[in-house]
């Protein structure tokens, strides 16, 4: 199947989809309308609102680090994980931003992809074509012969079941010898410290609860104020990405521990004995004080956007391509943000689609406006082109 | 900035902003041919009232294939000849021609009914300047703008008729942005007693649907005028509706065009005939699908 017609049926399918689930749930659009107030209290104060996060991650046990750049993101991480060998990844955007995967790999890591179309575009050594749905672009013929260069039991024509279950009996014996796990988070609460995650495929659960470290990297827009505010935005996403209810919620607060014997914490209990966030900034920090750009950092990466947009629809995974792993109307804002590269934003027709269905009412062709007008102005600094 | 984009952008400013300071056209044009539907009319040269037509319908084909043009024009930006020789080559076909000078036509007929003294500045007509705001080029879109203004007020212009999205568009933005105090409005506000036939699939523009809070507006018009549209919410909605791929067309022809086959296809799976509302629009679908103008199915 073309590009265009898996753009053309996810658009429309996904459009209905999720007008469903708001129709369904009206308390949705209430609590995306709330939660945009939060989220803007926020981005008044993010210095404020990082370091409250960081002395809530440390008074629960856990180690917060503040990343200003891609290149500390990675030195952080990988003396965090120093010695260990095998570590396991959930699909996590503000990882592949500062290219940590391949980081790891360079240091002689073991490292695994474990949500499936994550697993899938790290396997073909391709690129994320959706910020939910990674190998969305993928046919079963496509996933079947990528699967064959690592996984045992697959052939050319397995079917999707199959497939999913070799993928499964793969990734659960590196669950098992994983040190360390790495996730994202969709919201950071800056009042307890609390990552919340949510998922479908179980995979995010298992990488949180059985490596003994588990390595949360985050840009700081993620922060909300409070742990409401972060099981909220982990709802909205959900429905906005058309996934409603969501299979799992996870909410981890610091290392494991127990306290059942004599009252006296212990850690670690089951789960994790080291918890570590990274916060990263990355560009977030100075477009928090530029009042053109700045509800970009509202963005809950629902990635409903994507499929309302003409030039995705079109060109998919090819505009902003390895600039960035945020593609789509939001990922033109988002390649700005964290690279400072106008170059997809040239190409936005303004449609105005990607307004009309985001949950927090980010006017992104404006803001795309605004990144065309920084690319206009580069014109003028630059020497002209003679090529 | 990857250097191919940096090139093009480069050249699309030079031509259309040394063009627009100088002439106050986005690039050189025949201006005599862009006003001749005035003619058999009897349009009143100028007035307080005009319809402004900002060379959208006249010229959309050109906008379409512009990147065709960016070349040769940017190699004559800096020249003084950019005009009188960039006229020459920079034409819409005769049968272009002809129907935006029927659709013009229809439109000033439908106006005039309110307003008796409607005018038209012929060749002297200014652009609004809106390719500049569409690519990005705000500082100098901002600074057009203030010419523009100043330019309609010396013609002593207190009203203007906007026949097209692109133009309502850019002025609204010159009005929020750059204080353009010059009254504006889209003739579409005035269909109110306009007669039409036909069923179609409406293709929105995206300005006037998502921009201009204009999607159910043009709806009621056209359901009172007498023509049934055809909806399908995965493809007309106010939010699933989606581009022609026009505005693209100066950066890059194939993308556009590919876009446009794409609304076009979605369009046809509604109904076998597609009505636009704005000039680019036609330019860019009518190739993939039958399409005909508002103005083309309703009169007075």
């Amino acid at each position: 199947m073309s590009w265009s017609r898996i753009a053309e049926r996810l658009s429309e399918v996904g459009y209905v989809g999720v007008e469903k689930i708001l129709e369904e749930h009206p308390y949705l659009r209430e609590a995306a309308e709330r939660l945009r107030e939060q989220k803007l209290k926020v981005i008044d104060n993010l210095e404020e609102y990082v370091q409250q996060t960081i002395k809530s991650v440390e008074r629960i046990g856990g180690h917060a680090h503040l990343a200003r750049n891609a290149e500390e993101a990675r030195r952080i991480v990988g003396e965090i994980v120093d010695e260990d060998k095998l570590i396991v990844f959930s699909k996590t955007n503000a990882a592949y931003e500062v290219g940590l995967r391949e980081h790891l790999q360079a240091l002689g890591k073991e490292v695994w992809e474990t949500d499936l179309g994550e697993f899938l575009v790290q396997v073909s050594g391709g690129w994320p074509a959706h910020i939910v749905a990674p190998a969305i672009d993928m046919t079963r013929a496509d996933a079947a012969q990528t699967l064959t260069k690592v996984v045992a039991g697959v052939d050319e024509n397995s079917s999707v079941e199959q497939l999913v279950a070799a993928v499964r009996s793969f990734l659960m014996d590196k669950y098992l010898r994983a040190q360390v796990g790495i996730t994202g988070a969709n919201a950071v609460a800056a009042d307890t410290g609390s990552v919340v995650l949510v998922e479908n495929e179980g995979n995010i659960r298992v990488d949180t609860v059985l490596p003994p470290k588990h390595v949360v990297v985050v840009g700081v827009d993620k922060i909300v104020p409070t742990l409401r505010d972060a099981l909220d935005e982990a709802m909205i996403q959900a429905a906005y990405a058309g996934l409603y209810p969501p299979t799992y919620v996870n909410v981890t607060s610091g290392p494991s521990s127990t306290a059942d014997i004599e009252q006296t914490r212990i850690t670690p209990a089951t789960g994790p004995r080291e918890f570590h966030m990274v916060l990263l900034d990355n560009g977030r920090l100075d477009a928090s004080r530029r009042k053109d750009i700045r509800e970009a950092l509202l963005c809950i990466r629902c990635g409903r956007c994507y499929f309302t947009c003409p030039v995705y629809r079109v060109l998919g995974k090819k505009w902003v391509s390895r600039r960035s792993p945020y593609n789509g109307p939001m990922g033109v804002m988002w390649c700005y943000i964290t690279t400072g590269d106008p170059t997809p934003a040239a190409y936005c027709t303004h449609s105005g689609n990607c307004r009309e269905v985001c949950p927090m009412k980010i006017n992104i062709p404006e803001i795309i406006r605004q990144i065309k007008h920084e690319a206009t102005k580069q014109l003028n600094h630059n020497k002209p082109n003679k090529t | 900035m990857e250097q191919r984009l940096e090139r093009k952008l480069r050249l699309i400013r030079d031509v259309v902003y040394s063009s627009l300071i100088k002439n106050y056209t986005p690039f050189p044009l025949d201006r005599k041919l862009a006003a001749r539907w005035a003619e058999p009319l009897k349009v009143p040269r100028g007035g307080r009232t005009l319809i402004y037509t900002s060379y959208m319908y006249q010229m959309a084909s050109v906008f379409k294939t512009y990147s065709k043009y960016a070349d040769t024009l940017g190699s004559l930006a800096s020249s003084q000849l950019l005009a009188s020789l960039g006229a020459r080559f920079v034409k819409p076909s005769e049968e272009d021609l002809e129907r935006s000078t029927r659709i013009l036509q229809n439109i000033y007929r439908i106006v005039h009914r309110d307003n008796a003294d409607l005018g038209y500045l012929y060749e002297e007509e200014p652009y609004s300047g809106a390719l500049l705001h569409e690519l990005g080029f705000l500082d100098e879109f901002y600074e057009y703008g203030e010419k523009l203004r100043a330019y309609l007020r010396s013609k002593g212009v207190e009203m203007l008729v906007t026949v097209d999205p692109h133009t309502t568009n850019a002025l609204n933005a010159l009005r929020r942005e750059a204080g353009f105090d010059i009254p504006f409005k889209p003739y579409l506000a005035y269909l109110k007693g306009v007669r039409g036939a036909g069923e179609f699939v409406l293709h929105d523009s995206c300005l006037y649907s998502r921009f201009l809070d204009m999607y159910d507006a043009v709806r009621s018009t056209l359901n009172e005028a007498g023509i049934k549209l055809v909806e399908n919410p995965r493809i007309t909605a106010r939010a699933s509706g989606f581009c022609c791929g026009a505005p693209i067309a100066p950066l890059s022809e194939e993308l556009s065009e590919k876009i446009a086959e794409e609304r076009s296809r979605t369009l046809l799976r509604v109904a076998p005939n597609t009505l636009v509302v704005c000039p680019l629009c036609y330019a860019n679908l009518s190739k993939h699908c039958a399409v005909k103008d508002i103005a083309e199915v309703i009169t007075r």
